[in-house]
Parts: C-alpha cells; structure tokens; sequence
C-alpha cells in the first residue's frame, strides 16, 4: 500500500513544498475558505430539506370503493381500514358500521383481501360472510354493517389525472447539492492537507474516494431510474464532514471511516431493495430479533471496554460495536404489519425482548445506547398499539428500575453527577463538558478551520465530544445545519405516514427517525452538558465504523417509505393497471 | 394507516425535543459563549500555563506593560512599575479578574462570539488611560501601607492612576501569596471591587441633602462644644469646634453639626441623597463592574442615623463611586462614567472610537457649586494650599473608625477645578490614621506628578 502511494505522497509533498515558498498561502487559503464552507453547506442542505419537507404529497392510488348513493372513496393505501371511526382509511359514518369494522389488504402481487375486524354488523364479498381472510378483486360486490359497496379500479381518466398530479411533485433534483457538495469536499481536502505537520497522501485521496462513490452511486440509481436523492445528500454531507472530523483527530482512521461509509451505503441498498418485498420481512423478522438479541448478548460474554462501556468486540486488527447494527434488527423486529396490530396484546413479545436488550445494555454500562432503545421502544410501541396507558405503565416502571439500578450501584450515578454543573467540576467529571463548550464556543460562526482546533488531541472528540469538534473547527452554522438535517429526516418520516403504503414501513421509518433524532439529541446535549454525557455518536458525523454502517443502514427504513413518484430503490414500483390485471391472471 | 399517521405525531414530539434542545443550546451559547470560551484551559486563547496568548497592554503613553515574547507571557522592566500597574494590567493567571489580562482578554485576542478564536494568536495593542509612571508615583505614596490611590478626568472618563495595594510583582510571584497576611487581598482591586465605611468624605452628600431640604442652612451657626446628645446616645468630635457656620462645620468636619443635620433630615431623605449621588449604583468600568457600596438608614435610630451622616454606623462606600461623586461636585452635578481602555490596536483593522459615557444627575448644579466651594475652603482652612501648589483644589478628608483595636482608614477625596486637568481623585489608606494627614499626602504627592 506505502509502495504505490509513495509516487502520490512524493508528488504532493513536493506541491506543497512550492507552497511552503509562499508561507502566507495557507493562511489566506483558511481564511477564505471558513466562510465559504457555511454557503456550501447550505446551498448542499437547503435544497435537500427543501425537497423532504414538500412530503406529503398527494397519494398513490390502489382503486375505489364506490357507494351505493353514488360517489365513491379512494384507496390510498395497501392496509387500509374500513369502519365508523375518524380515524379509519374509509370511513363509513353510520351506526350499523362498527368503528374498526374490516380491513383490506393488498400483498406485492396486487391482490387484495378482506378480514373482518370482529364487526357486529359482519362484512360479506358477494354476499359470502368474511369469517378468515378472503381474496377480493376489483369489480367484487362488498358488504359492510349492510353498506353496499363495490370494489373498482380508478377509472382510466382518473389514473391519468393521479399520475400527472404525481409527476408534478417529483422529487427536486439533487444535482446543484451534489456539485456543490464535491466542491466542498475538493476544498476540505486541501484545508485539511494545508493544516497539517506532515500531511499524508491519504488525506485528500480518501475525499476524492468518497467524491467517486457519491457520484457512482448517484448516477448508477438514476440509470435505473430512480430520482430522489435528498436522504443520501444529507448523509454524503454528514459523512463528508466525519471524514474531515476524522482526518483532523485521527488521520489513520480516515481509511476505515470511507470503507465504513461504503459499507453502509452497500447495506443500506441492500435492505431497502430487500425490503421490497412484504412477505419476506414477516418472515425474517423472527431472525432480526434473534439476531438482535445474539448480537447484544455475545458482546456482554466477549465485549472489551472503550471509554467506559464495554460494548466494543475485538476480533484480530478490527473492533466493532455490535450494538450499533443491532439497532437496525430491531427496529426490524419491532414494527409490524396492520394485520398484527388488532390481534390483542400484540406488544407482549415485543416487550419482553426490549427488556433483554435492555438488560444486556445496561450491563455493558452502556446507558445511551439503553436510553436510544428505549426511546425507539416507546415509539414503535406506541404506533403499533396507541396505548398510552400501557406505555406510561411501562414508562414508570422504566423509571423505578432506573432508580433501583441507582440504588445498588450508586457508582453509576457520579458518572453522570456532573449534569448541568460541569463548569463546578471542569477538572474531574465536567473535564470532557468543559473543553467541548470551550472549543465550541471558539469557533464562532464560521469555526477556525478544518485540523486547527485543540478539542480533537482530547479521547472521544470524535465521537462523544464531535459536536463540540464541529462548532470548533466548522463554525456554529455547520454544527446547527448538522443538526438539522437529521432533524429533517425523522420530521419526514412522520410526515410521509400520510402516504405510506402499508404500515412495516411507516412504523419502521418513524422509529429510525426517532432513533435518529434521540440519538443526535443525546450526543449534542451530553457533550453541550444539557444532558448527562452518555457517550453516544452522532449519527454519520462521528467517527466510528459501525456508528456510520449503522446510520446508513437506518436510512434504508427512510428510503422504505418515500412513496413519491420514483423516488426510492426502495419502494417496488407499481403500474397500478398493470398490476392488478396480472394479479387477475394469476388467479 | 390514518391511526398510525395519528400516533406518528410521537416522532414530531422528539424532533420538536431536538429543536428545543438546539434553540436552548444557542441560547446558552449567546449567553455564557464568551465565559465557555474564557476558560484557561482554552488553547486558542491561552497557553499551556494559562497565560493569555497574545495581546499587548500599554499604557496611556504607549509604554508596553504586559506583552507576549517567544510563546510567553511578559511584564514590563521595572519592579515597582510592575507592582504598580498590576491590577490594572492583570496577572498571567487570571487570579486579578478585574486586570486587562482577563477583563480585556476579548480586546486584546480579538476574539468574539460571532467571529470565534481565528487569528487569536496575532493579538491587538491595548492602549490603557492610565499612566503607569503616575502609578508608579501613587504607589510608593502608599509607602507598603493596603489602599487604593485614583485619579481619572471627570469630563472624559479616562482613569489616569489606578494603584491597589498591596501587590506583588507578577515576573517572580511571591511563594507565600496566599498564606501571607500581608498580601491579604491582593488579588483584589480595591478601587473597583471593594467597599469601606467612608468616615467623613460622606458628609459631601449630607451636606448635598442639608442644602437642598434646609432652605435656611446658610445662614445657620451651630455651636459644637466636642459632644452632643442625638437621639439616644452621644455624637462625638475630636475638638470642640466652637461657634461655626455650615462651611466652617465642613472644614472642621464636626461630627456633631452634621450628626444633628442627619437626625433633622431623616433616615429616608437622607437614604434618597445616597442613592442619587449613585453610591449605591455599580458603574461599568469599561465593562467591569464595580461594587455596590451600602448605607443602612431607613427606620434607624436618630443616634445611629445622626453616626451614619458622618459616614460611620453601617455606611460602606465603593472608592469608584465616591470619585465618580467627586467628579460630579467639580463638574456641575454630571461626570463622564470612568474608562480604563484608551484604544485598541488591531493589524490591519481600524481602530474603533472609545465613546464618554456620562452618569445620570448625581447632584442639581447649584448644590454641586455650592459643595465644589466649601470643598475648595477646606482646603486652605484646613488641609492647607501649601501642599497643594498652584491647585484650584476642593476636596475632604476623612478618618473612618473600623474597630476599637485598629487604626482608622484614612480618606482623601476631591477634585481639581481646572480646564486642562479636570481630574477627580480618591486616596485610601487602611489603616492609615488621620485622612487629612496621611492620606491627604498621598493625594498631594499624585496630584503633584499628575498635573505636571
């Protein structure tokens, strides 16, 4: 490897030697450049918020049922449900209709079903009582509490309309992002190379790297036709600044960090294009959760200790950090189809295993992961089950273990003893606190430069403390637009529910969000002492193999969801038509 | 999917935690950034013995006093020149946190909140008002005694003399600092931070208050025959003063004439006066806040009332405040708030105007031009013209007792009416004795060297 870089590294130690001639070119190089980057950053993340934030947009539509007064109500969804409630899909306000009265669903191949939602009125398809669930198609006459209705395809003037309306709302093209997102990583390099002592070949060769894998990836998805890249124009940028992050603390790590941005980026297509497919995620959702606890539990026997948890597994020259793509399976595990959720007590399985991952994390030490799960508990609990009374119930009793825990094992507690009053303690357990607020608070908006600071010779900075790395040596106008472009993508999620196709997704899209989200609040606020300093990364930012393969695996959920008009790999592209008269044939 | 489109509302709750996290985080930012920032551990800003990067602190002459040389932090040649300017100046560690090393250290670095830590290194020239061999004069008046010595140019505000003792020399600091009772508060600048029980300098503003609410004062006599009774206990003098009138009362500094007049003006009257001779006010010192003084006059007896007039009972001024004071008497009733930052030096940016600020009215303009006379007869009825030469100088000593076993704090206050040098000064000796004598010598010795 030193071999066929050596021609590189000489050749650019000797560019630099010509520059050296001219002293003063470094400094005005950082000086210009500080404030070119916030204009970068948010040409880059205007335009890629921008295009997150017009979500909802108007609907994909499956087919009609039309009512026998004339009229009729759109299908909007693969899960729908009929029945008097507000909240139904179709709602059907009379009193012979019970509020949750019936469901149709639609499966990938296009053909749809009926299950009776235990009604009182009872459902029939022509006429024949729904007691499991039976196949409907289109033109099949559909009884509900007495409420004769059929089931159509959109007429031929109405799909035409939709799909118009659908191609007017195409996602904004993420090309000026991407142009001006290179540029800001041409520029990095040379700020980072030009900061250096003994600045190596890698450096600029590992941006130019990660330039090409955006670019490729990129222009190998629109080949095949797909055109929303808002998601991955964030996580690029993100990425792109944990390269610089890295490069500034750990230059040797800047290698590992692009082939774990890779790798994420390989995971992340991988499940979303497996993801596809309904029927195969029901089925391996009992495998993500044994994984996901196999993962947690052979770190706890195995697990070796870094900066205080002992989550990490070394095996040979490679440490990872299982938890972080355990994350992934269980958000997996955790978000269920609509026909789970009216099956009662839907969420007692789901609770047991969270109370295992809990466990195993808490006797890791690793208490910000736990929080991170837990968060992600009560979000994907609460979708699937929209109990409140449960989930305070679980919350308290979350709160008493937490306080038990304190109890017996009252060390615990002086970790976190300096919350809100680091600056009392700034040389013993505020010491981390404090330097990341001074280091922040040194950068103004613009930050001194990228490899200029001091906060980075501190352990963790890149990881724990890297908000504070940011405002440092990137200005607070990055750090905040870093923030906010996470922040943008859980807003998404929730927002695209309105739009979703069936509910794995949606619920799987939240929970990424909010994990996300949790996870980003925790590392700001812990190394900004507004929170007790937990140790948590900052998702794509940090510098950490598995934190960034994880990220980019958690977008895969994100890509799940984006119903807009070929937007995502990974949504199964529909020609509604189409689809539903081959499903015919097949029948 | 309507239902969980409901219940997703949970996912905007977090985001809307995030956000009000971020909004409370910039908050705190624009609050406390520059303290975050201020911190010796602060590479960007200070060295790795804490001492701030860069910057040079000059005096009003362009005479360096603190600088930095090969990464470290330097004092100007001259011991007594570096004990002298120390608190102004600041020592490297940012103990003295009223010095230009830590008050000023934004000034002399550059940095702000906005525009962060680059090119802190290069630093700025401070030019300080002060002129430290005016400084050097005051503090060998002190002669090693604990006080503060001031002199600053009531229509300016540029502090001109700012000595606090006692005081160390910051190139080798004494082994013994904080264990030594003799450099007990010496991280402390008297003259911004500290507050003393005046003693008879206070009768400036009973005497305001007299002349404002007594119609009749002038043409008043009172007879002292070296005690009287107020109240329920005796008001003391050191000598019966005889027959006087208001004027004579101000030269003798006779306790039991301005005793008497506090106990007829009344604790609320009186209370009013004190705060609008802004005694009980912080000034901002370019930014640095001085210490509030303290009186204790509502609803208190007429004897303690009548020791409170004269500047004893509970009565604690700040020596700032009371030369602000001064000023204002000189001035017409109006000074312009003391400044201690002449100008800044910045390569290759302009330097930015330093604005006067004047204080709100302390006095009305006929009673200040009233006092400002009487002062000027203390002079040559008591404290004598001769060790004043060529001086338009008013001014009034004081002697405070603080404790039965010590020695009184000895004050000289006042001001000099003159176009070219319209200085108002302030000289404490702790402990000093007599405040016409001791500290009256130190003010004749620094009003000397000032107005040359």
């Amino acid at each position: 490897m030193d071999q066929i870089l050596a021609p590189a590294q000489e050749g650019m130690d000797r560019l630099l030697e010509l520059l050296g001639r001219h002293s003063q070119a470094a400094e005005w190089y950082t000086a210009l450049v500080r404030f070119l980057f916030p204009v970068l950053a948010l040409l880059i993340l205007t335009r890629a918020i921008r295009g997150l934030l017009r979500v909802p947009h108007a609907a994909e539509c499956w087919g009609q049922l039309a009512l026998p007064g004339g009229g009729s109500i759109p299908i909007l969804h693969w899960e729908n449900i009929l029945g008097r409630s507000p909240s139904a899909d179709v709602r059907l306000d009379l009193p012979t209709v019970s509020r949750q009265h019936a469901a149709l669903l639609r499966d990938d191949r296009g053909l749809w079903k009926v299950t009776d939602l235990g009604s009182k009125g009872g459902t029939l398809v022509n006429g024949r009582p729904v007691t499991e669930p039976i196949p409907i198609r289109m033109g099949d006459s559909l009884s509900v509490g007495g409420v004769e209705l059929l089931f159509l395809p959109l007429s031929r003037e109405e799909e035409e309309e939709l799909a118009a309306r659908r191609r007017g709302e195409r996602p904004l093209s993420m090309w000026p992002s991407l142009l001006w997102l290179t540029l800001f990583q041409v520029l990095a390099a040379v700020q980072l190379t030009l900061s250096r002592e003994k600045p190596n070949v890698l450096c600029p060769l590992v941006f130019l790297a990660l330039s090409l894998v955006m670019w490729l990836y990129c222009l190998i998805l629109r080949g095949a036709g797909v055109k929303g890249f808002e998601m991955e124009t964030i996580a690029f940028f993100l990425s792109t600044l944990s390269l610089a992050v890295t490069g500034s603390s750990a230059p040797g790590a800047m290698v590992k960090q692009l082939a774990a941005v890779v790798l994420g980026l390989v995971l992340m297509v991988a499940l979303g294009v497996w993801m596809r497919d309904t029927a195969r995620i029901q089925k391996m959702r009992w495998l993500m959760a044994a994984l996901a606890l196999g993962l947690l539990s052979v770190t706890l026997v195995i697990g070796r200790t870094k900066f205080g948890a002992a989550n990490w597994i070394i095996l040979g020259p490679f440490s990872f950090q299982p938890s972080e793509v355990a994350k992934i399976c269980y958000i997996f595990a955790g978000a269920a189809g609509l026909e789970r959720l009216f099956q009662k007590r839907n969420l007692g399985l789901f609770m047991v295993m969270t109370g295992a991952c809990l466990l195993c994390l808490a006797l890791m030490s690793d208490f910000g992961t736990a929080c991170i799960f837990f968060a992600t508990f009560l979000v994907i609990a609460y979708l699937r089950s929209g109990d409140f009374a449960t989930l305070s119930l679980v919350c308290g009793g979350a709160l008493f273990a937490g306080v038990l825990v304190l109890h017996f094992k009252p060390y615990i507690l002086r970790r976190f003893a300096s919350w809100g009053h680091a600056w009392e303690a700034a040389s013993t357990t505020g010491y981390q606190q404090t330097r990341a607020m001074s280091a922040a608070a040194s950068g103004g908006l613009v930050g001194v430069g990228a490899g200029r600071g001091w906060l980075y010779k501190l352990p963790a900075a890149d990881t724990d403390l890297v908000f504070g790395m940011l405002c440092e040596e990137w200005g607070l106008l990055i750090a905040v637009l870093a923030v906010l472009s996470i922040l943008t993508l859980a807003v998404f999620a929730a927002r695209s529910c309105r739009v979703g196709r069936s509910a794995f997704p949606t619920i799987a899209a939240c929970a990424a969000g909010s994990l996300l989200v949790v996870q980003t609040g925790l590392n700001v606020f812990g190394a900004m002492d507004l929170l007790p300093l937990t140790g948590v990364t900052f998702p794509f930012l940090s510098n950490g193999g598995s934190a960034m393969m994880a990220s980019w695996g958690l977008l895969a959920f994100l890509k799940a969801t984006d119903t807009r008009e070929g937007a995502s790999f990974a949504i199964r592209r529909v020609k509604n038509g189409k689809k539903e008269a081959s499903g015919h044939e097949e029948d | 999917m309507k239902k969980i489109e409901k219940r997703a509302a949970l996912c905007l709750v977090l985001a809307g935690f995030l956000a009000a996290g971020l909004a409370l985080f910039l908050f705190r930012f624009a609050a406390d950034g520059s303290h975050w920032a201020s911190s010796p551990f602060n590479r960007h800003l200070y060295n790795s013995e804490g001492a701030l990067i860069s910057g040079t602190v000059l005096d009003r002459n362009g005479d360096m006093l603190s600088t930095v040389q090969d990464g470290k932090r330097v004092y100007t040649n001259g011991k007594t020149r570096r004990k002298a300017t120390l608190h102004v100046v600041g020592d490297p560690y940012g103990n003295i946190s009223t010095g230009a090393l830590s008050a000023f250290a934004q000034e002399l670095t550059g940095y702000t909140l906005l525009g962060g830590a680059y090119g802190a290194e290069k630093g700025s020239d401070l030019y300080l008002t002060i002129d430290a061999g005016l400084n050097e004069t005051a503090y060998e008046a002190l002669n090693g005694k604990k006080g503060t010595v001031a002199v600053y140019n009531y229509k300016t505000g540029e502090v001109l003399c700012l000595v606090s003792a006692p005081s160390y020399d910051p190139r080798s600091i004494p082994q013994d600092l904080e264990t030594n009772e003799k450099y007990e508060g010496a991280y402390l600048n008297r003259f911004l931070s500290s507050t003393f029980p005046p003693g008879s300098v206070f009768k400036t503003v009973t005497l305001a208050a007299a002349l404002e609410q007594l119609p009749d004062l002038e043409e008043r006599t009172w007879t002292c025959e070296g005690s009287a009774q107020i109240g329920g206990g005796m008001v003391t003098c050191t000598a019966a003063h005889g027959e006087q009138t208001i004027s004579e009362a101000l030269a003798n500094s006779c306790n039991v004439v301005f005793g008497q007049l506090a106990a007829e003006l009344g604790g609320d009257t009186l209370n009013r006066y004190v705060e609008k001779a802004g005694l009980t006010d912080s000034y901002s010192v370019s930014g640095i806040s001085t210490a509030k003084g303290s009186f204790d006059l509502k609803g208190v007896a007429d004897n303690d009332l009548a020791w409170a007039g004269v500047g004893q009972y509970h009565d604690s001024v700040n020596p700032c405040s009371l030369m602000v004071y001064m000023g204002a008497i000189a001035n017409g009733g109006k000074a312009a708030v003391p400044c201690l930052i002449q100008k800044v030096d910045r390569p290759g940016l302009p330097d930015l105007p330093q604005f006067t600020r004047s204080t709100g009215r302390l006095l009305n303009r006929e009673t200040a031009d009233k006092i400002a006379d009487m002062m000027v007869n203390n002079v040559s009825a008591a404290y004598g013209t001769k060790r004043f030469p060529d001086m338009d100088l008013g001014a009034k000593s004081g002697t405070a007792q603080v404790g039965a076993d010590q020695k009184p704090h000895a004050w000289f206050a006042g001001f000099l009416r003159d176009e070219e040098h319209p200085y108002a000064f302030v000289v404490l000796v702790e402990n000093g004795g007599s405040g016409a004598e001791v500290a009256g010598t130190v003010a004749s010795k620094v009003l000397k060297a000032a107005v040359q």
